[in-house]
């Protein structure tokens, strides 16, 4: 039986390796190669470039296409710039969610403005996907124990360093893991699994940057039974995004 | 037939993890994988004369193709097993740049490329062109940059055109176009299927190869056919 797959973790964009792919079209291609139903998207521009403009782009980008839902870009440097901009882009229904992005946001996972960025989205029910990159994968964990009512998903699961991943998720119960990874070692996903549960892992690909096809392989050797199939592909993004 | 040129068995010292022969035969099987190019990681980390008879061993017990593995930690001694390899009718070795903390700009890894290149000897590296490629240029090297990132896909196309003998494995490729654009400007014969099976997801680099945007002939060259050229007639 084909599984519903919602992909919580990709872009919409051209990338500065190979900028030839870039449009809906180019996602939703690669999508029904992989099977793959919905996928929430944060604009490329947003994330390496500039989230002003980047934002509106990707709403003109994904209108009309129900498969791609938005993730609106916050860079924590610029909480009022992304309010003002919240305020202009939420009503459109387009963005069901934030992306922060760590590194190209300069933002350290463990920081107060981290904290301050993710109170925003608290205030406004939005699920936050964080990039986690190695031991900020705990400290992202802590920012999220700290700041009430805030949903994070830590995207790469800290990336190489995921055996940190079932102490990030004790630390929290409102934080979910998405193991994107273009590295990924061997048994990776199983590993965590066994430890914090179905219910805490969500799928994601990091596409368009990295082919989907790696996530559905990873995923495929974790050997999911079918009631972990069903919460790690989409019921557990279901509920965290109201789909 | 699908072989991946980055075999290993043994145990890594950094994850912890183990992986003797039977293992990795079960995984391969487990995954459709018919085989491939088998290194020690014990010869790699730590003694290259008992690592390499365990990897000789399982390449006679499996039908796998072993890499001779050297310490460049030690050169001297690695240019004499590269000798006596190549001598014993050994057509590939291992270079382990980063595992042994050998930076590309150490005079010793051009040195050896250079020997390696005059012994007939195909050397997989790890590394990528961006880590150790400028030491393998400019030698007639024959090389497969086994840590190849999509990242740096663009900068292995312009060194590939200079350097006929450079190819690239699949591991770190794994992004949309990766693999297309490499057939497309230097042609499929330089990209190597490789997975690190069992240590790296052999089933993302297997999906990638199904969902892959090359012909069939050029999906024969990527899975097998390079490497056993490269080989000569390895499994």
């Amino acid at each position: 039986m084909t599984t519903r797959i919602i992909d919580v973790h990709a872009h919409l964009g051209p990338w500065f390796f190979g900028p030839d792919r870039g449009s809906a079209a180019d996602n939703l291609r690669s999508m029904d190669a992989h099977g793959i139903d919905i996928q929430l998207v944060s604009g490329v521009e947003a994330v390496t470039y500039d989230a002003l403009s980047g934002n509106p782009a990707l709403a003109a980008a994904i209108t009309g296409h129900e498969r791609l839902r938005g993730m609106f870009v916050i860079d924590p440097r610029f909480l009022q710039e992304a309010e003002a901009q919240l305020e202009e882009l939420l009503p459109s229904g387009l963005f069901l969610g934030a992306k922060i992005h760590t590194d190209y946001a300069a933002t350290p996972a463990g920081s107060p403005r981290m904290a301050d960025a993710l109170r925003l989205c608290a205030a406004r029910q939005l699920p936050v996907l964080v990039h986690s990159w190695g031991t900020q994968l705990l400290d992202l964990a802590e920012t999220v124990a700290r700041v009430d009512d805030v949903q994070v998903i830590a995207g790469h699961m800290g990336g190489p360093a995921w055996r940190l991943a079932p102490e990030a998720a004790r630390r929290t119960d409102r934080l979910w893991l998405e193991p994107g990874y273009s590295q990924p070692e061997a048994d990776r996903i199983r590993w965590v699994l066994d430890q914090v549960g179905p219910e805490r892992l969500l799928f994601g690909s990091d596409s368009t940057l990295i082919d989907p096809a790696l996530a559905v392989g990873a995923f495929r050797a974790a050997g999911l039974d079918a009631h972990e199939r069903q919460l790690i592909m989409h019921r557990n993004a279901e509920r965290l995004f109201g789909l | 037939m699908i072989l991946d040129c980055d075999l290993l068995i043994g145990r890594d010292i950094t994850t912890g993890r183990r992986q003797n022969a039977a293992d990795l035969r079960a995984r391969l099987a487990a995954a459709g994988i018919d085989g491939g190019a088998v290194t020690g990681l014990r010869a790699l980390s730590y003694d290259p004369e008992t690592g390499n008879r365990e990897a000789d061993a399982a390449a006679r017990d499996h039908g796998w193709t072993a890499v001779c593995g050297v310490d460049l930690r030690n050169p001297v001694d690695a240019e004499s097993r590269m000798e006596a390899a190549a001598a014993g009718g050994a057509r590939l070795v291992r270079f382990a740049t980063t595992r042994q903390g050998i930076p590309g700009t150490a005079p010793r890894l051009r040195l050896l490329t250079r020997r390696a290149s005059a012994l007939g000897l195909t050397i997989l590296v790890e590394g990528s062109t961006r880590s150790v490629g400028l030491a393998m240029m400019g030698l007639g090297a024959t090389v497969i940059f086994l840590d190849q990132h999509f990242y740096d896909a663009g900068e292995f196309i312009l060194a590939a055109r200079e350097e006929p003998g450079f190819h690239a494995s699949t591991r770190l490729l794994g992004n949309p176009d990766a693999w297309e654009t490499i057939a497309e400007h230097v042609g499929a014969e330089r990209l190597v299927f490789g997975a690190r099976s069992g240590w790296s997801e052999e089933h993302s680099v297997l999906a990638r190869l199904r969902s892959s945007g090359l012909d069939a002939a050029q999906r024969d060259l990527v899975a097998a056919g390079n490497l056993l050229r490269l080989s000569g007639g390895t499994r």
